[in-house]
């Protein structure tokens, strides 16, 4: 493997990064060592549910916590607030009801190796996501026995993630918000078990926030602050950092950031994706043989409503059997059985649509910060002789 | 028998007279191809000491310091970097345009606040356009 890929878009499916081990994790891709960023295999994805021990990991800051004492830790929730309350991971376990969601998380800037131009940034292959199913408290109950006062705009998220830079910049703290109005806010879980595991350190231990649908810049990990806000957040992380073009699939070009024509707005649901994950195409595939050809889907709007396999260059679709149904947020497996009849160079390509009528498009996005993603895949296939 | 041909190719130079000599079952397999390789390239993380106190601990998170470039810059890059994170987050950047370097050793002192004086970063926005861009990245 080369130790970087470019100018010219990553042509692989992960990342290229060397193979590391981290505390309470299977080998994963090496991006960075402080902050920790590690990437998900693809042989992972096989699965509608991803390991916890392979689940991706992205931190923004160093300083994030090799321990956390549970005597002293609180979930502070504060603010402008009636009834300020600090709650014990106990209290959250006991005394409110369990509430479980299988949610999809992904980093927004996944797979932004494939992007043309290249934009600095974390450089993920298509591994920076995972499904879990993730149990704990719906944030609405916290909220409620809160009560935040009239005037309230927002919620601000905070967790134990602090960096070496000065107070009051994005190296200090990473914290984001989201409005109070917000529907997504009536299906967001303060998550204290993760595929009805704790979670592991690298993933937010004891508390992370789960935001179905939207991207995993929201879903703070080590969660212990949520402020109400009487005013619009505007620290770094939500003014200037995870911000796309509010345009169409939030595509624009090099050109029009240069001439300062873009708006841009704070990154949210995640566009429908899909993904070929198996055969990989390291190994031939011999002349006349039934494979079973599998991935998984998902969107961020609502559940996926079909996933297409084209043989022929996108010119025609066949669907593929869709898996078990775990909800709208979920990974959906899918499973496409191709018999190539003669040797030869195939490329499969993968599509999906869901329940809101969007369709993975084949252009692909391009914006300064590398997000959103979401081209159709393609696998190719060496086809060999089989007598 | 092409295949019978092509596999002794690769066995043995092309010589098809000792091809024909060790027989048909060579030919229809390679086998017992192996190499030398090293063990404990990724060291298993270290357990921790546990009990039943309220206290959750992992291991120290591990290094992985990259090799920088050689170069003029190179100390002050891997020193004022390093302040905030691993030189990683250079190794790992695709080769950029010059201009993008030098826009990023901006944000880091502008935007993040990192405490870079004026020559040190024209040192190291000199260093990483000398070895970081698709005309130099080697």
């Amino acid at each position: 493997m080369p130790s970087f890929t470019g100018p010219g878009a990553n042509p692989h499916w992960n990342s290229v990064g060397p193979w590391v081990s981290e505390p309470q994790k299977a080998p994963l891709l090496l991006l960075t060592d402080r902050g920790v960023q590690l990437e998900t295999p693809r042989s992972y994805f096989q699965t509608a549910f991803t390991p916890n021990h392979a689940f991706y990991v992205r931190w923004h800051l160093e300083g994030i916590p090799n321990a956390v004492d549970l005597k002293s830790w609180r979930l502070h929730v504060e603010g402008n607030v009636t009834k300020p309350i600090s709650y014990t991971l106990a209290d959250l376990v006991r005394k409110f009801p369990a509430e479980s969601i299988a949610a999809v998380n992904q980093c927004t800037g996944n797979s932004r190796s494939r992007l043309q131009p290249r934009v600095p940034g974390g450089q993920w292959g298509n591994g920076a996501m995972g499904n879990a199913r993730w149990t704990g408290v719906r944030l609405r109950d916290l909220l409620h026995a809160a009560a935040p006062k009239t005037g309230s705009l927002q919620i601000q998220f905070q967790g134990l993630e602090s960096g070496g830079g000065p107070d009051g910049y994005g190296s200090h703290f990473f914290m984001k918000s989201l409005d109070l109005s917000n529907p997504v806010l009536d299906e967001c879980i303060v998550a204290y078990s993760m595929n009805g595991e704790p979670l592991p350190m690298l993933n937010g231990f004891p508390i992370r926030l789960v935001v179905p649908g939207y991207f995993a810049t929201y879903w703070m990990k080590c969660l212990t602050w949520i402020r109400v806000l009487d005013k619009k957040d505007d620290n770094f992380w939500m003014k200037t950092a995870y911000r796309v073009p509010d345009t169409a699939r939030g595509n624009t070009t090099p050109d029009d950031v240069k001439a300062g024509i873009v708006k841009m707005i704070p990154a949210n649901r995640m566009p429908v994706r899909s993904f070929l994950i198996s055969p990989d195409g390291d190994a031939k595939v011999p002349a006349g043989m039934p494979v079973q050809v599998r991935g998984i889907a998902f969107s961020g709007y609502g559940g996926v409503a079909k996933v297409d396999v084209s043989a022929d260059g996108l010119k025609t679709w066949q669907p593929a059997r869709l898996g078990e149904d775990f909800g709208a947020y979920s990974f959906r497996a899918w499973e496409f059985t191709w018999t190539p009849k003669a040797p030869g160079h195939y490329t499969l390509a993968v599509r999906a649509s869901d329940s809101k009528g969007n369709v993975q498009p084949d252009q692909p996005v391009w914006n300064p910060g590398g997000y959103l993603w979401n081209r159709i895949e393609r696998q190719n296939y060496f086809v060999g002789a089989a007598e | 028998m092409r295949l019978v041909k092509r596999y002794f190719g690769l066995l043995f130079g092309g010589s098809l007279v000792l091809a024909l000599a060790a027989g048909l079952l060579l030919a229809q397999v390679e086998q017992g191809s192996y190499e030398p390789s090293t063990l404990g390239r990724i060291q298993q993380s270290p357990p921790v000491a546990l009990s039943d106190d309220s206290v959750y601990q992992v291991s120290a998170y591990p290094l992985y310091p990259p090799e920088l470039a050689e170069g003029a810059g190179r100390a002050e890059t891997e020193g004022f970097c390093s302040l905030c994170h691993s030189t990683r987050y250079i190794t790992m950047q695709p080769p950029l345009p010059a201009a993008t370097w030098e826009a990023e050793v901006t944000k880091m002192r502008k935007t993040f606040g990192a405490p870079i004086p004026d020559p040190s970063a024209a040192l190291i926005i000199k260093y990483l356009q000398a070895h970081y861009t698709p005309d130099t990245r080697k």
